[in-house]
């Protein structure tokens, strides 16, 4: 901008509003289409009757024809719109601004850039959170009650809440041991790559492939029966009797646990092992020559040099398993004394249409969260000072 | 709640539903047959060879106007108004149910020229319909299993009183037996579409035959069959709660709803679902403890009661399969009339028709009576919900409203019309169409499933739950389930 100006400022005082109306010109016409349910495949007709394709055209008003490339454009326009108009925001609000004197726009120019993600994270973060909490206290009729609350302390949900603890402890203490066992043991290992490569795979599967894929590994049939799950088959081929991993309780609980950690390891594997390569090899060094053993090196020296490492990882997985719902809701549904809080919250609002429990729920679930988000921000604030 | 009809007591509705009416009297007007709409008749003739894929081209499923219906009858004119409009429908159909509720609706779609999007959701579809709703963007139209929920939309003002725009008496008139689940004093909030007999077991025929065993008729036979196929070495049952993984539980309500229909009555059990019964009352515990006694005797169920809950309903009867039905690892299967061939082990698996034939290979039994005085059975229907008004959107749940709406999947030999006035010979040559219609012809009343009628927190929360606890450990905590039950209750 300074370059035109300072090259020909009469043109430039033209140039850019003319070009801020076109690309808003443009921006409308791009909404127009997205709100058009038929739009993509209008457009598109439109395109190709230009270009002389009469029968294409034809084809896809009727709902034909190439509907895949009209689902492209409008994703196309979509981004297109939702980047281009974000930029001519700031490039007109930010114009306007600079037109102001210097010590008010100082002032306001940090809101402009903050202000757009300001107004989404209101909108789609602390207004549903706000009403959420409202909802808990509310029953069917949207009255006031305390019930939503008070029914917590039942066996019903006391039951839950355990189980939502011993995920957060057995899930987040199995996936951050292993990750760290890993990445030390790899750090010495001649294929490195590959071995993690290996532990980390699991990680790009999604929480309900995931279980799905252990659900065949727990899969139960009468004994007498051949078995196709692979953990039956072995205690089977062992000579033993086929168990129900995945009704009997407690065990069910662990068992999906299990695949918590599996697809979590990799993850923790992969930060703690850049941070062990973080750690200075004079220090190491160092520790050697003052006669330390390998675990004594290990433990006493690497482990506190990536506390904080851990302390992220371990709150992130944290965060992750008290939020589960994913696994259970694929492998059990939960009915099998292995429910969790937001499986619950999803039953109480989606089956039960009892919107002030599921409520409370997700509220009991954001306090709890609360705390390890606490130490996760304490501890990016202590990296960043030692940093 | 109070006033709303549940089941129709004394009346064999389903008997109404399947055999009773004749064809032209859905017709008022013979006159206007002319019409390029097949007639229901000529239909019905086309539809009547046994084959299940109907090898000459059928008639195009399609009511004769005037049907009664407004918009349905301005949809059909010759000048098709509402050609090129697009009205949505989400249903819960997937797989072999999906492809036969498209062809439901295909031929209106040619007849009308409305485009009928159908979002087929499956597992998940009361979710994705819940947050549509909520979200301000529902479907046109949606269809739901249970009516608990129909009400609780109707409630939150987010459906259509179906009442405004159709005949009330008309629609109450041709589906006695259902349209009252879903009334409130003048307001009609749904249209039952289709329904489903749930008193059915499923049996291997040429294998019973072979044994010499009977099909039994009374709970003394069903028992005495049990221990002889025991005593032959074999176990009689096939049993799943309905899993894997989250819907779990509902096949053992069925086993406790029917047993009560069964033996207590259908006052009693109209009374069990608006919980002036308590489940701990005894005549609750009492059923609990006939099921027990199939579920829970020695050998009687494969792979014993940890498969009741392990087992998923999809793949419970493959052991039924044994060399090719020759040798059963177990012998009956209570399921409900939409269970068919597309579960069997070989079409499950390949997609082509099974080579095990309904009615010859595999068979259907009404499940036995116990007191001879409650001679009822179980039934359930699916609802369709008008969330959008609009002419044409109007026009297609009209359509919906008649037998004709349903005509291509009673043609697959795979649904029954809620609609009372649906020509009985539309059913003849389907197998599974004629026993559920004997059974219901031999019932002195239907009772709705009381689990789709009671609150959800109950009917799909606690009594799936605590009832899969109760197959978990053998049935020796009955007395603690049933309180667990009760205590779920909700209050107001």
């Amino acid at each position: 901008m300074a370059v035109a100006r300072a090259e020909s400022p009469g043109l430039s005082r033209f140039v850019l509003p003319i070009a801020g109306l076109i690309g808003l010109g443009l921006c409308v016409g791009g909404l127009l289409v997205l709100l058009d349910p038929d739009g993509g495949a209008n457009l598109l007709a439109s395109i190709y009757e230009a270009l002389g394709n009469i029968s294409g055209a034809t084809d896809l008003r009727n709902g034909s024809g190439d509907q895949v490339i009209a689902k492209i454009l409008l994703a196309a326009i979509a981004l297109a719109v939702g980047v281009g108009g974000i930029w001519l925001l700031f490039l007109g609000v930010g114009g306007l601004v600079s037109l102001l004197q210097p010590k008010w726009r100082d002032r306001i120019l940090p809101w402009v850039f903050a202000g757009p993600a300001l107004v989404l994270l209101a909108v789609f973060l602390v207004y549903p959170a706000a009403g959420t909490i409202y909802r808990s206290f509310t029953d069917n009729h949207g009255q006031f009650t305390l019930a939503n609350f008070a029914v917590m302390v039942e066996p019903e949900f006391t039951q839950i809440l355990r189980n939502n603890a011993i995920w957060l402890i057995v899930g987040t203490g199995g996936s951050v041991l292993l990750g760290l066992i890993f990445a030390g043991l790899f750090d010495r290992v001649r294929r490195e790559a590959l071995a993690k490569t290996l532990v980390f795979l699991p990680l790009a599967i999604s929480l309900v492939g995931a279980s799905v894929i252990w659900g065949f590994v727990y899969a139960w049939q009468p004994a007498g029966q051949p078995q196709i799950g692979l953990l039956n088959a072995i205690v089977v081929g062992l000579g033993g009797e086929p168990i129900p991993w995945l009704t009997t309780s407690p065990i069910n609980v662990f068992c999906e646990i299990v695949i918590m950690i599996w697809l979590q390891t990799g993850f923790a594997m992969v930060v703690f092992s850049a941070a062990i390569k973080g750690v200075s090899g004079e220090i190491i060094e160092a520790a050697r020559l003052d006669g330390a053993s390998e675990r004594q090196l290990f433990l006493r020296v690497i482990v506190p040099m990536i506390r904080g490492s851990i302390i992220t990882v371990a709150t992130t997985i944290a965060i992750v398993t008290l939020k589960i719902f994913d696994i259970v809701y694929v492998t059990t549904g939960g009915r099998f004394n292995d429910d969790v809080v937001a499986n619950r919250m999803f039953h109480e609002i989606f089956q039960f249409f009892d919107d002030g429990r599921g409520a409370a729920l997700a509220t009991l679930l954001f306090i709890a969260v609360l705390p390890v988000m606490y130490i996760n921000l304490r501890n990016f604030k202590r990296q960043q000072a030692e940093g | 709640m109070a006033q709303r009809l549940r089941t129709t007591s004394a009346l064999a509705v389903v008997v109404m539903l399947l055999v009773g009416a004749c064809g032209s009297s859905t017709t008022p007007s013979p006159s206007v047959s002319a019409a390029p709409t097949a007639a229901p008749t000529a239909a019905a003739s086309a539809s009547a060879e046994p084959s299940v894929a109907p090898s000459a081209p059928p008639a195009a499923a399609v009511p004769a106007v005037p049907t009664g219906y407004t918009e349905l009858d301005q949809a059909l004119g010759a000048d098709k108004p509402f050609s090129g409009k697009t009205v949505s429908i989400q249903t819960q159909w997937i797989g072999g149910e999906g492809i036969n509720f498209a062809a439901s609706v295909a031929d209106f779609a040619a007849a009308t020229g409305i485009k009928v999007q159908i979002d087929s959701i499956g597992s998940s579809h009361e979710t994705v319909l819940k947050t549509r709703i909520e979200g301000g963007k529902p479907p046109d139209l949606a269809m739901l299993a249970q009516p608990t929920p129909v009400l609780a939309y109707a409630a939150a003002g987010k459906v259509f009183d179906v009442a405004k725009f159709m005949d009330a008496k008309k629609l109450s008139d041709e589906h006695p037996a259902t349209i009252g689940l879903v009334t409130q004093g003048a307001n009609i909030w749904g249209i039952p579409y289709k329904a489903d007999v749930k008193s059915t077991v499923w049996y291997p025929m040429k294998a019973f035959e072979a044994k010499g065993y009977k099909v039994p008729t009374t709970w003394d036979e069903l028992i005495a069959l049990s221990d002889k196929i025991v005593a032959d070495g074999s176990n009689p049952w096939c049993v799943s709660a309905g899993g894997p993984g989250d819907a779990t539980g509902w096949q053992l309500t069925d086993w406790v709803e029917e047993v009560v229909l069964k033996t207590k009555g259908l006052d009693y059990y109209n009374d069990w679902i608006s919980h002036k019964v308590t489940f701990e009352d005894q005549g609750i515990k009492d059923a609990f403890n006939l099921v027990g006694k199939i579920l829970f005797t020695p050998n009687y169920v494969f792979g014993g009661n940890t498969a009741i809950v392990a087992s998923d309903m999809k793949t419970v009867m493959d052991p039924m399969f044994t060399d090719d039905l020759a040798n059963p690892k177990c012998w009956m299967q209570k399921i409900p009339t939409w269970y068919g061939p597309d579960f069997f082990p070989d079409q499950r698996v390949s997609g082509q028709p099974s080579k095990y034939v309904l009615g010859t290979d595999v068979g259907i039994f009404p499940f036995p009576t116990i007191d001879p005085a409650q001679k009822n059975v179980e039934g359930s229907a699916d609802t369709l919900m008008v969330l959008v008004d609009r002419p044409e959107v109007r026009a297609v749940a009209q359509f919906l409203a008649t037998p004709e709406g349903i005509q291509n999947w009673i043609r697959a030999g795979s649904a029954i019309s809620a609609n009372s006035t649906t020509p009985a010979d539309w059913y003849a040559g389907a197998y599974k169409l004629q026993v559920a219609a004997d059974i219901a012809n031999s019932a002195a009343g239907i009772g709705f499933d009381a689990s789709d009628l009671m609150p959800g927190k109950v009917g799909a929360g606690t009594f799936w739950t605590e009832s899969d606890k109760w197959a978990l450990a053998g049935g020796t905590n009955t007395d603690a389930v049933l309180k667990a039950i009760d205590d779920s209750w909700p209050a107001q």
